[in-house]
């Protein structure tokens, strides 16, 4: 070695020792800490170090296509766009120690639309474009993170739960797995014509539980399973007639790439233990209830089962434990939020039909068709296991008289039900916003007249109102008068602009718990202090957000993520708003879920109140970053809105 | 070949390459009115085996680039000098230098050359800077025979003028790294302590713009009515 080799070589090694203080540091933060060496290096010895003092502007949209991807190494810049409505700037958005902009503008080739002021005293590290564009096509983790921001560290987040999952129980798990996968066998499968005692007879040789009679192309025609034997059996009909008279027609299918999840859920909701496999119109395999819990070990649909068939009530309150032991061990295992809370929402509905049922029989039919209907959050399906009772009764009368009379048939029966509900566990509501109050026990005339006044005169206690009972669904009876009185009820509230503009004010109150400096605006004082509400602050912007939007374009569904996936689908929110929102929505209430499954444990009593600071980095960043994405929906709302 | 011979006389011995080396390098420029923004400057620090200028020497250069107003993380400089004759002293326990990463250092004529190639004509900035650009002038005159004769800045000096109100008013580096929350990555490792004083002089130059001292030449006025009204005070 020369030299002047040598001289290089020992300039290299010691350049590199000090680049590797910056790679250190960026080493703490996604998706740095996810890259190669080489290319951490090669972004930091691409880098330039600049500072910004107090108020200085960073980037603004007249600077033309930004030329920089920026890391904020140390201090605070924040976003400001122009007020659309008012005067002046909104802050939109907060980025500290580790965090990047301008993404999207520096893939898009463009201007920034936000102005980005340095808060405070801030150094940032400036990437040159090439460089960033090298590392763009070298690296996947920045590759992702670049293209995906914050959507990639949820996916971090999930991949995390599930990790966890793994671990505790050593195995490969998860209700997403695909069902094509779990149907390892051959479907047993035969023609119509063939005979019944063939058919059980290649059952039993195969040990299987189920046939599927298909056509000469596969297509499944019927199920046949080892319960219909028993029926026919104990009928004494014929084991040499063709099975075609004896199978189930039409049997419940699902594609291949579905995953268990949502077999558990059609073999819950249906009652059904088998599910076929279908592809292109051709059978390719066989879900059983069997090869569901050899899966998950979560007994879903035996709970169900066991719910929709107790004799007593004495009984549901009782399994009331064991949907909680249920629920508790899923959110272990990594299920998320959306999973739980549609579990929840199924085994609630199983309960409540099960009561009605049960007092029908026991107090008589009163000789009224009623149809059950529940509001709010079991209104949207986004009960979590602790929620009061808000219901209500609708039936058909031709003429107020006679809706007096049904009436008064009706209320008895439902006050009982609401008290064997509250034995369930449902605790009974303090605003009574019950059936068996008689201001909640209408025809369908009068629920209409009743929702018009809401919308008519938009009194505050009124618009509490509307945000109750407009998220109204059916859980037993029949639907076409509920269907009927939202139709009415979207009508009302897409013509009147004036309703409109003040849910919109309403849904402006609860403003999401991130301030302008600091990372997120808590409690200051008494037992509260340090915390934030999760559900108040955090998941009622967008359930608010979601409903107003709902309603005033004619979306039916209640569900807040059903709801912000339609408004995407008729052009109302723009598809990555849209994706941003839900995932939001969505980690809040996951985190919230698992602050619940804390408490539980702990013994302490359920609390939706957090303290951030108990969070790891990723999560806490993540749920700013989340309360950031209610904020943005809040200033839609306002800019929409004009207010 | 005359210069050789008047090398081989008195000063070091050096290579004809690097002679030619040494002819080549850059004269300093001279200091003018061009925005802060648009000069480029090389911040540094030395870690030496002692703080005698007179018979201690320098072990290893660290530097940054200033230069558009922004420290350049490419451009960076950092050199260990090898010396045969060095013993262990209690500055060890400074400058963290073993004696075999010294004993592994650049030959010293070839690792100021290379130094002083990498600075340009640009003007030096430093903390402390009288310390360094002594040390270095000493190691430049004995190694290559070369005379230092660019501006030197020191930071030590423009911290607390341009930013009195910190009542810093004779601070070392540690000082104004926690003044401005600034985090070192290594303190006493020549460039990490040269990049966190380039990262104390884009502070104070942002102040420098806002008291309408956008030049080296303004600073320098200012800061020679400073050290006059200084001497006042001590008085």
């Amino acid at each position: 070695m020369s030299k002047s080799d040598a001289y290089t070589q020992a300039g290299k090694t010691a350049v590199l020792q000090n680049i590797h203080g910056t790679v250190e540091f960026l080493q703490k933060y996604p998706p740095f800490n996810q890259m190669d060496m080489a290319h951490l290096a090669y972004l930091v010895e691409n880098c330039q170090m600049r500072f910004y003092s107090a108020g200085e502007t960073i980037i603004k949209p007249t600077d033309g296509p930004v030329e920089y991807f920026y890391i904020v190494k140390q201090g605070h810049v924040h976003g400001e766009r122009p007020h659309s409505a008012k005067r002046g700037t909104e802050t939109t958005f907060e980025i500290t120690s580790g965090e990047c902009f301008p993404l999207a503008a520096l893939i898009g080739e463009r201007a920034t639309r936000t102005e980005h002021l340095a808060a405070e005293d801030t150094f940032c590290l400036l990437l040159n474009k090439p460089a960033f564009v090298k590392l763009f096509s070298l690296s996947n983790p920045f590759r992702d993170f670049a293209l995906r921001g914050v959507s990639s560290l949820l996916d971090q987040v999930n991949q995390q739960v599930q990790m966890r999952a793994v671990e505790s129980l050593g195995a490969q798990y998860s209700l997403d797995s695909r069902l094509g996968e779990l149907a390892m066998r051959q479907p047993i499968s035969c023609p119509p014509a063939t005979p019944l005692r063939k058919a059980v007879q290649l059952m039993h040789e195969q040990h299987v539980g189920c046939i599927v009679i298909v056509d000469p192309a596969l297509k499944p025609l019927g199920i046949f399973t080892l319960r219909d034997l028993r029926r026919v059996i104990a009928d004494g009909s014929s084991l040499d007639q063709p099975i075609d008279s004896l199978m189930t027609l039409e049997p419940f299918y699902l594609p291949p790439d579905a995953s268990a999840f949502e077999a558990a859920i059609a073999m819950t909701e249906r009652h059904i233990a088998h599910i076929c496999l279908v592809e292109h119109e051709r059978l390719c395999g066989v879900v059983s209830e069997r090869d569901l819990f050899s899966l998950q070990r979560v007994d879903l649909v035996h709970l169900a089962r066991t719910i929709r068939h107790a004799g007593t009530v004495e009984t549901l309150a009782a399994l009331r434990s064991d949907i909680q032991q249920l629920v508790e061990r899923m959110l272990a295992h990594g299920a998320s939020s959306t999973q739980i809370t549609h579990i929840i929402t199924l085994f609630n509905d199983h309960t409540v039909c099960r009561v009605i049922e049960l007092t029908l029989e026991d107090l008589g039919d009163p000789g009224v068709p009623f149809t059950w209907l529940c509001f709010g959050s079991e209104g949207r399906r986004e009960q979590t296991l602790h929620t009061d009772q808000d219901n209500g009764i609708l039936f058909e009368a031709a003429d107020s008289v006679t809706a007096a009379d049904m009436r008064r048939r009706l209320l008895p029966l439902a006050v009982e039900i609401n008290q064997r509900l509250a034995q369930c566990g449902f605790t009974l509501c303090k605003g009574n916003i019950m059936a068996g109050n008689p201001e909640l026990c209408l025809s369908r005339h009068e629920w209409t007249r009743r929702f018009n006044s809401f919308i008519d005169e938009a009194t505050p206690e009124n618009l509490l109102k509307s945000s109750i009972y407009f998220d109204l669904r059916v859980v037993w009876g029949d639907a076409h008068g509920c269907d009927l009185v939202r139709q009415g009820l979207l009508k009302q509230v897409a013509n009147n602009s004036l309703f409109q503009r003040m849910m919109a004010e309403n849904a402006l109150r609860q403003r999401p718990p991130v301030g302008r400096f600091r990372d997120f605006v808590v409690a200051r004082k008494g037992a509260e202090k340090d915390t934030l509400d999760l559900k108040v602050q955090g998941l009622t912007p967008f359930v608010d957000g979601a409903r107003l939007l709902a309603l005033a374009h004619g979306v039916e569904t209640c569900n807040t993520l059903e709801r912000l996936r339609e408004l995407i689908a008729k052009g109302v929110i723009e598809t990555l708003d849209g994706a941003a929102y839900e995932e939001a929505y969505h980690f809040i209430q996951q985190t919230r879920m698992q602050q619940h499954q804390l408490q539980a444990k702990q013994g302490r009593p359920y609390s939706n109140r957090i303290d951030p600071d108990s969070l790891n980095q990723l999560d806490r960043r993540i749920l700013r970053e989340a309360f950031r994405q209610a904020q943005r929906l809040q200033s839609s709302l306002a800019l929409r809105y004009q207010l | 070949m005359s210069q050789f011979t008047w090398f081989t006389g008195r000063g070091p011995a050096l290579l004809e390459a690097q002679l030619d080396r040494r002819i080549g390098l850059a004269a300093p420029a001279s200091l003018d009115h061009r925005p802060l923004g648009e000069q480029r400057l090389v911040v540094l620090d030395l870690e030496t085996s002692g703080f005698d200028m007179k018979r201690d020497q320098l072990l290893s250069i660290g530097a940054v680039v200033i230069e558009r107003g922004a420290i350049d993380l490419g451009q960076q400089f950092e050199c260990t000098l090898q010396r045969l004759d060095h013993k262990v002293g209690p500055s060890v326990l400074i400058h963290g230098l073993a004696p075999s990463q010294i004993a592994a250092g650049s030959e010293p004529a070839e690792a100021l050359l290379a130094f002083m190639e990498f600075v340009g004509d640009s003007p030096l900035l430093a903390f402390h800077a009288g310390f360094d650009q002594r040390m270095l002038a000493r190691a430049l005159k004995q190694s290559l025979g070369y005379s230092l004769r660019h501006r030197f800045f020191d930071v030590a000096e423009l911290a607390p003028l341009l930013c009195p109100q910190a009542k810093i008013p004779r601070g070392g580096l540690d000082d104004w790294t926690r003044y401005f929350g600034l985090q070192a990555q290594q303190r006493h490792h020549a460039s990490a302590d040269a990049l966190v004083t380039a990262e104390l002089a884009l502070i104070l130059f942002s102040r420098a713009r806002r008291q309408q001292l956008d030049s080296l030449q303004a600073l320098e006025q200012r800061l020679a009515g400073w050290r006059r009204r200084q001497k006042v005070h001590l008085i």
